[in-house]
């Protein structure tokens, strides 16, 4: 009957719920309650879908002028979203805006974090804003070029920000800002750190990644890639660092002395497609992967077991996430479309 | 819980084509700005994204305008004079994200901007060549300051080596004799680019957006205007053009090896190389353009029934052996 049926769009088709939102879908999140699922577009819109009843109305908001650059869980509840329009925006659950800070109109909000301590950073143009739960500026650090990349440690108590020749490594309670310069020359468009803190990963222009272990400053090298590395994450173990920008998803291990002197793993791998998206699951080792294809799939890292969520031929995907409780995937595609696939055992 | 999922409109309707991008040198005060404003202000019903720097002389009236701090690196590529602009990367990959087909993208350079790594750009970075295309580096130069600036600035004359249209502005301010010698003094820069001579930036739109000068197949379209005589003695840190032409096939062996030795030795240099090239059994013209030491070649358009076949390479840059490029030249024949 239907030629779209098949075998890797069979859990799309049978347990999500999907959208054509027809603007390129910027980021895609659920708020840590995981009562919702949110997806930023490239038309300035927000999106927020009920997790319990996605198939019910979206709503959509008009959060900016422009459009949507970032998209973060909040600390508690609800969503950041920054926009082109230079602003960092607060959205509640029930769609309510609070804006959270004005940067310029000619300024792009690119890139968010935020942490259940009650940390958010926003970073536009050289200089990180550091903000608390209330919303209140605690500090705004300075970068010696453009901050392409923010990540906080698993306590949310160290700052990371990518820039060009290197990363810089911040605390946030720190009373005197002084940052730790981790120094590799070259243009790292992206940062991920360790969730125990003890490494900070790169991505570079020249497709390849670049790595510090903290303790003693060693470099890693990580090259090899087709494409530029858009996206990655450190499994829920932290044994792994998932990474897009090969035909496979590739994992880098670290735990045995490694990366350094270590093969990555290499799985869901084989076709010419490039993965574009990567997301971690939040509670075991699993990993969910978009394709420059519209291909979604999971992959279990221990056993290499591939599991296809979403057939190709939507466009590009641009957005992934998991919910918390990890019942839940979310993924977007540069095409505009949207869906939430309910991976609960039934 | 599941829905229908719902169709997608088919994957060619999703292509857009690459968006054309006009980059607007000159040097402080030539007249850039207001340059930039009369194409933004014209009744042309076209959607245009400005990239500005930081230190812009003067507002720009446009909805979509981004603020740049032009941000350059080199890339970790083994070749030192490939630097690129990574704000350009970032800004001109994110344009594209944004709902709406845009008619073009103007990046205004300070006027200190050397222009290769924003040309650079284009060649680098994949998502950049996905996203939009060179269209043309247009420089604004001001007839009663232009020899001032040549002399005590090498950036004016690299963003007047590097342009493909050169708009001498301020034409109001000097006399025919004085506006003759600039422009000589322009012309043995760079012999190909365009000139349009203007008062107060007043030039058609259509002479400075879509002129597609950075595709293959109009390389050296507009033939070299070359003064009479052989070029005047230029001091070695001086930017000069030299061109060579032969009536013999090009081996492209030779050729290749010839140019890649040479972009790689003397790239630093060599700021725009040229050529079409008449290949030995080949009915197509080869196209070829450098800048610095990154190149880009292809075969175009055929060769016109009973036209002359003559292969022709035009250098600009510093220091340039004439008898020894000449010679490695003429060495390339079949």
């Amino acid at each position: 009957m239907s030629t779209s049926l098949n075998e890797a769009d069979a859990l799309l088709q049978t347990r999500g719920v999907s959208r054509n939102l027809e603007a390129w879908v910027m980021g895609a999140a659920f708020c840590r309650t995981g009562g919702t699922a949110a997806f930023a577009l490239g038309d300035g819109s927000l999106h927020i879908a009920e997790v319990a009843a996605p198939e019910a109305e979206w709503q959509g908001i008009a959060a900016h002028e422009g459009s949507t650059r970032a998209l973060v869980a909040d600390c508690a509840d609800g969503y950041l979203t920054g926009g082109d329009d230079g602003r960092l925006l607060r959205t509640a659950p029930d769609g309510t805006g609070t804006e959270l800070g004005s940067y310029g109109a000619m300024k792009w909000v690119e890139n968010l974090a935020a942490h259940p301590a009650g940390v958010r950073l926003a970073a536009i143009g050289r200089a990180v804003h550091v903000l608390d739960g209330k919303g209140r500026l605690l500090k705004s650090l300075a970068h010696p070029s453009t901050v392409t990349g923010v990540a906080l440690d698993g306590k949310g108590k160290r700052i990371v920000a990518s820039h060009y020749n290197g990363a810089s490594l911040w605390y946030v309670a720190a009373k005197e800002d002084k940052p730790r310069l981790l120094e590799w020359k070259g243009s790292h468009i992206g940062v991920a750190i360790h969730p125990d803190g003890t490494h900070v990963v790169t991505a570079m222009q020249e497709a390849s990644l670049h790595g510090w272990r903290l303790e003693d400053g060693q470099h890693m090298r990580m090259s090899g890639y087709p494409g530029k590395t858009r996206s990655m994450g450190f499994t829920q173990s932290g044994r792994f660092l998932a990474t897009a920008g090969s035909e496979a998803v590739v994992l880098w291990p670290f735990f045995g002395g490694g990366p350094m002197g270590k093969a990555p793993t290499e799985l869901a791998g084989g076709d010419e497609a490039l993965v574009s998206r990567v997301a971690c699951h939040p509670k075991h080792e699993v990993v969910a992967a978009g394709f420059n294809d519209g291909l979604v799939l999971m992959v279990e890292v221990t056993s290499g077991k591939v599991v296809p969520v979403a057939a190709p031929g939507r466009g590009p995907i641009s957005a992934l996430a998991w919910n918390p409780s990890g019942t839940h995937l979310a993924f977007g595609t540069e095409w505009g479309f949207c869906g939430v696939v309910n991976l609960s055992r039934q | 819980m599941s829905q229908p999922v719902p169709p997608v409109s088919p994957a060619a309707s999703h292509d857009r084509p690459p968006v054309p991008v006009t980059v607007l040198t000159g040097y402080l005060g030539a007249g850039k700005t207001t340059l930039l404003n009369r194409i933004l202000t014209e009744n042309h019903g076209k959607k245009f994204a400005v990239v500005i720097n930081e230190f812009g002389e003067l507002g720009v009236d446009n909805d979509l305008v981004v603020d740049a701090d032009e941000e350059v690196f080199e890339m970790n590529n083994g070749c030192i004079c490939c630097t690129v602009r990574g704000d350009l990367i970032r800004i001109l990959s994110g344009l594209v994200q944004r709902r709406g087909q845009l008619d073009g993208i103007i990046v205004e350079t300070t006027g200190l901007a050397d222009p290769a790594p924003v040309a650079q750009t284009f060649f680098v970075d994949e998502d950049v060549k996905r996203a939009t295309r060179l269209d043309a580096i247009v420089t604004v130069a001001d007839a009663k300051n232009l020899l001032a600036r040549l002399a005590d600035s090498k950036e004016a004359a690299e963003q007047l080596a590097f342009a493909d249209l050169i708009v001498l502005n301020k034409m109001d301010l000097v006399t025919p004799a004085e506006a003759d010698a600039v422009e000589a003094r322009i012309r043995t820069i760079n012999p190909w680019a365009q000139l349009i001579r203007s008062e107060k930036s007043q030039v058609p739109l259509d002479q400075v957006i879509g002129r597609d000068a950075f595709n293959l197949a109009r390389i050296l379209e507009h033939e070299p205007e070359f003064l009479s005589g052989e070029d005047n003695h230029s001091h070695d840190e001086e930017i000069q053009s030299l061109s060579f032409e032969t009536d013999k096939p090009i081996d492209p062996e030779k050729f290749n090896a010839w140019i890649s030795d040479l972009l790689a030795t003397k790239g630093q240099d060599l700021l725009r190389t040229k050529g079409i090239l008449a290949y030995a059994g080949e009915d197509r013209r080869f196209a070829f353009q450098a800048v610095h030491m990154i190149a880009d070649g292809d075969f175009i358009t055929p060769w016109k029934p009973g036209e002359a076949r003559k292969s022709k390479i035009v250098f600009i840059g510093r220091d340039l052996n004439r008898p020894r490029l000449r010679r490695g030249f003429e060495a390339c024949a079949a």
